[in-house]
């Protein structure tokens, strides 16, 4: 996991780009008069010699951003269409390399695995040996049980204490209104939030043959049919999906970005800092 | 519609296969867990009404195969209405070309008249129509002709010999009625002299024709029939010098006839004999001609007699008649009796058949079996022996070398037989079968005389001549006590069995001659044969087929069969023999086993064979033909009348529905159907798959 997360980054991608949360340096922000108890060291001794009086120089806060890694650990993201590597694999790769980055650059990085309700919270650290944290629970990790995004996206927002960066990797497979309005939410807490909808091809595309029967993998609901003869439909009702998905994040500032499992999770990460950038 | 194999619509019951299959096969899928089943729904929702749908109509389509199928097989016609078309005018015509009009009454012919009469009544008729004419005689249709053609086609209608054919006239008209669109309307036109011979055809015709009018012409003369024709000549005495007819002459005519009747062979010339007759008389009229026959080469005589001066109907004044004379020929025959009248019997039969109508000279000798010697067998020409006593021993050789010549010999086996006779004669070949033990047990000679397939196989040998002598005479149920149990020569023949299966007569061919066994009873007498009609036969056969007065004269309208004459048979075993008929047409004539079948007479006169001697056949007008007698104008009327049903055409026709649609079989358009059902089927069943 490790392995894949530094290779996913550095190889293809550290230099390539500068870092987009670089530059959080010590900067001068503003005075306030001095009260007992403040540290001496922070007293603007050259305003206290023209004017006599004790002021404490503030700088903005020195340390990086804190980032909540929202990985979605449904039933659903364990499909994998093509007997490849599954939502959740690739989702938790993704995750990974996300960490790495992070950590490498200093932000306090927090994990979040959740389905119905959250399943496990690695609090944030900015410690590079947090990443082990991090990269152990996500090889543990094993999907179940079903999708309550909302539920989850509101409790994060009430519980955490620091805003930051929320990157969600989820399939997205909940109600459509209610995921955005617990993403409203981060917004107003004002919260820096990033989609990673990752999909398999198969969802995308329907490319099977013969009489199936699709068997829901977070209920009990099936469908029996010829793939063929519904694919444009089908497909047609998961474009809409992804467009009206899409123009949601867009009207709400929120960051989104599509990823197909079938595609190499560097080009996807490149795809999504190169969109990044454009928008800074 | 009907089907011509209706069981066949049983298999519309195959119905329940598809049917059955639809409803309990459960479809093969794969399972698989899938996230989006709420994008599937939707489109599911769609797809599966659809294919419901689809579903139905391949299940529909392949039970409408089955069933179209199996009316494929059951042959259906249907019955289409027939469109109606323009309305057409046809006329048929039925014209008189028989010889009696060519009755002249001194103006014109009735032939002219009833010419004028037809081109007068097609003029009359619209422009568009059409004509269908027969002439009688022939009872040929020329159809669908335009006016112009009707025209050049009776202009062009000649006198035919023979009588009016008024059943294929009639039965034309019936014919082509049935098939004809029922808004056409049918008129019928038929001119003729309505002899008595021509009216009462009409009255033997049972089926009616529906017609919308029909009309009818009698063509007949305003003066007094004058017709008096020969209608019969039967030859009363033959011989090489002299011939002598019975001639029936009948006057038809209404007025009295006084006529001149002579006789001709060859250059042979009778003195004319007066004829008067009064109207409707029948008179015969006995005429001798003096003739220089002197060899069988003469064997067919044509004889041509003539009434003169000619009447209105000139084709009935003369009368061909070919006489066969019988062969000048000797035969000697010798009676062997063992014992005093034993053939008295065959002595009788054989006496009265030489004298009654042969020309030959038949000698007949009856001696005592033991007064047998070498000269008498030299002498004759058929043997015939009551019983084979020791006396023949002796004279095996000379009955050996008798037979090889050429002689016929008959043994009876009736009482004492003499085993030493009857092996030298057997060991000599003469006797056709072994007699070899005498059995007492009553039984009776068969019904059947012979072996028929023999006949068909070898039919121009000389055994089936003899048998074919023999066949046409059946034997009396007398009984037998008692019989000789025979072994057959394997190059003889059982011409005919007892009903216990043994033998009852064999012959055998031995060079040109014949030998008989009759293996009769032991009752002292010549026994079933000899008192029997079948004696006939035999005597028949030994004094010669063919020796014996005939006459050949035939009518046109008959067909002409002349026997085969002894003279024939052996250089010709063809099968066909070249002709020439009454018009002087070469035509081949087929020759049977006894019979030469001449084809189409041609006319009246003469038929005669074209290969030497010559074989003639006279041919004549039918007697009904020359009968020139007015019709009355009500029986022409009644007879025409209920023939012709006038009016009713339309609603009988209408009525019966048959007749007024057409058959139409279907089966192409079936095929179609199944072909083009079959296609959308696959396509169906193929996308359903998707």
């Amino acid at each position: 996991m490790e392995l894949v997360a530094r290779c996913a980054v550095e190889g293809f991608f550290s230099g390539l780009h500068p870092s987009p949360f670089h530059g959080f340096s010590v900067e001068y922000s503003d005075h306030r008069q001095y009260h007992p108890g403040d540290e001496l060291k922070f007293v603007d001794w050259k305003v206290f010699g023209r004017s006599d009086k004790l002021y404490i120089k503030r700088f903005q806060q020195e340390t990086n951003t804190t980032v909540y890694i929202l990985l979605d650990n449904s039933k659903s993201m364990s499909f994998a269409g093509d007997r490849s590597v599954s939502k959740s694999e690739y989702g938790s790769f993704l995750a990974a390399a996300l960490s790495y980055l992070m950590l490498s650059q200093g932000d306090s990085t927090s994990l979040v695995l959740f389905a119905e309700t959250i399943v496990k919270k690695i609090p944030p650290k900015s410690r590079r040996t947090h990443l082990n944290v991090i990269l152990k629970t996500l090889q543990n990790n094993k999907p179940s049980g079903r999708t309550n995004l909302a539920g989850i996206l509101h409790t994060i927002a009430e519980t955490t204490q620091r805003r930051g960066l929320v990157i969600l990797i989820s399939d997205l497979l909940d109600d459509e209104g209610s995921i955005f309005k617990g993403l409203s939410h981060l917004r107003f807490l004002k919260h820096d939030v990033i989609i990673f909808h990752t999909m398999d091809h198969q969802e995308l595309n329907l490319d099977y043959e013969g009489l199936i029967q699709f068997e829901d993998m977070e209920s009990s609901d099936k469908i029996r049919t010829f793939p063929q003869s519904v694919k444009q439909t089908y497909r047609q009702h998961v474009t809409d999906f992804l467009d009206e998905i899409e123009k949601t994040a867009g009207r709400s500032n929120i960051d989104y970005c599509f990823i197909d499992t079938s595609e190499p999770l560097d080009r996807a990460l490149i795809a999504y800092l190169a969109k990044r950038k454009r928008t800074r | 519609m009907t089907f011509l194999q209706w069981t066949f619509l049983f298999g519309v019951v195959a119905v329940a296969g598809p049917v059955l299959a639809h409803l309990l096969a459960k479809p093969r899928f794969k399972r698989l867990p899938f996230t989006m089943l709420q994008f599937l729904k939707n489109s599911q929702t769609e797809s599966h009404s659809r294919r419901r749908f689809r579903d139905l109509l391949i299940l529909l389509l392949r039970c409408t195969i089955i069933v179209l199928i199996a009316l494929l097989f059951a042959q259906p016609i249907l019955y289409v209405k027939h469109k109606p078309k323009d309305t057409k005018h046809i006329y048929y015509l039925g014209l008189d070309n028989s010889t009696s009009m060519s009755y002249t009454d001194g103006q014109s012919s009735y032939f002219e008249r009833m010419k004028d009469s037809a081109i007068g009544y097609i003029v009359s008729t619209e422009a568009n129509a059409v004509f269908k004419i027969c002439p009688l005689v022939s009872g040929i249709w020329t159809q669908e002709l335009t006016k112009q053609q009707a025209l050049a086609e009776v202009k062009a209608l000649k006198i035919n010999t023979g009588s009016a054919d008024i059943d294929a006239f009639l039965s034309g008209v019936v014919n082509d009625n049935r098939n004809i669109n029922p808004d056409n309307k049918v008129f019928v036109l038929l001119i003729s002299d309505f002899t008595p011979n021509t009216l009462g055809q009409f009255l033997n015709f049972q089926e009616p024709a529906l017609v919308d009018n029909f009309k009818y012409e009698t063509i007949v003369s305003s003066r007094a029939i004058n017709n008096a024709s020969i209608v019969n000549v039967k030859t009363l005495e033959v011989n090489y010098n002299e011939l002598e007819v019975n001639v029936t002459i009948t006057n038809h005519g209404q007025t009295k006839q006084n006529r001149q009747l002579t006789a001709k062979v060859g250059n042979n010339k009778s003195a004319s004999i007066d004829v008067e007759l009064l109207p409707d008389q029948v008179k015969i009229f006995p005429v001798r001609l003096d003739t220089d026959f002197n060899t069988g080469m003469h064997s067919f005589v044509p004889v041509e007699l003539n009434l003169s001066p000619g009447d209105g109907l000139k084709d009935d004044d003369n009368y061909y008649l070919s006489v066969r004379l019988p062969e000048k020929k000797e035969i000697n025959i010798i009676l062997t009796e063992a014992s005093e009248d034993q053939m008295f019997l065959l002595d009788t039969a054989m006496q009265t058949l030489s004298g009654r109508d042969s020309a030959g000279i038949i000698r007949i000798r009856r001696i005592g079996i033991y007064n047998l010697d070498s000269s008498n067998i030299d002498w004759a020409d058929v043997c015939i022996f009551s019983g084979i006593e020791k006396h023949l021993a002796y004279m095996a050789n000379t009955l050996a070398g008798f037979v090889k010549a050429g002689g016929k010999a008959v043994f009876f086996m009736t009482g004492e037989t003499d085993p030493g006779a009857i092996n030298q004669l057997w060991r000599l070949g003469v006797l056709p079968a072994l007699p070899k033990k005498f059995t007492q047990a009553q039984t009776y000679p068969e019904i059947s005389p012979f072996d028929k397939q023999f006949l068909e196989i070898d039919s121009s040998s000389t055994m089936a001549i003899a048998a074919k002598a023999m066949s046409n005479y059946r034997i009396d149920r007398i009984p037998v006590t008692g019989f000789w149990e025979c072994e057959p020569h394997v190059e003889s023949k059982c011409l005919w069995r007892y009903q216990n299966e043994h033998g009852f007569i064999y012959c055998k061919q031995i060079d040109n001659g014949m030998t008989f066994l009759v293996n009769t009873s032991a009752d002292g007498s010549l026994g079933s044969l000899a008192k029997s009609s079948a004696s006939v036969a035999l005597c028949r056969y030994l004094l010669g087929e063919y020796n014996r007065v005939r006459d050949f004269s035939f009518t046109c309208d008959q067909r002409i069969v002349l026997p085969v004459a002894d003279f024939i048979i052996k250089p010709a075993r063809q099968k066909q023999l070249w002709v020439q008929n009454c018009n002087g047409a070469r035509q081949q004539a087929f020759m049977s086993n006894s019979s030469i079948l001449m084809p189409d007479a041609g006319g009246v006169g003469w038929v005669k064979t074209l290969t030497e001697p010559v074989i003639y056949a006279g041919v004549n007008l039918p007697v009904d033909e020359t009968n020139m007698s007015k019709p009355i104008v009500e029986e022409v009327g009644n007879a025409l009348e209920r023939v012709f049903l006038v009016g009713n055409r339309n609603v009988i026709a209408s009525a019966d529905s048959l007749e007024t649609r057409e058959q139409k079989p279907i089966w192409k358009t079936l095929v179609w159907i199944i072909i083009v059902f079959l296609l959308t089927e696959s396509v169906l069943a193929n996308r359903l798959k998707r």
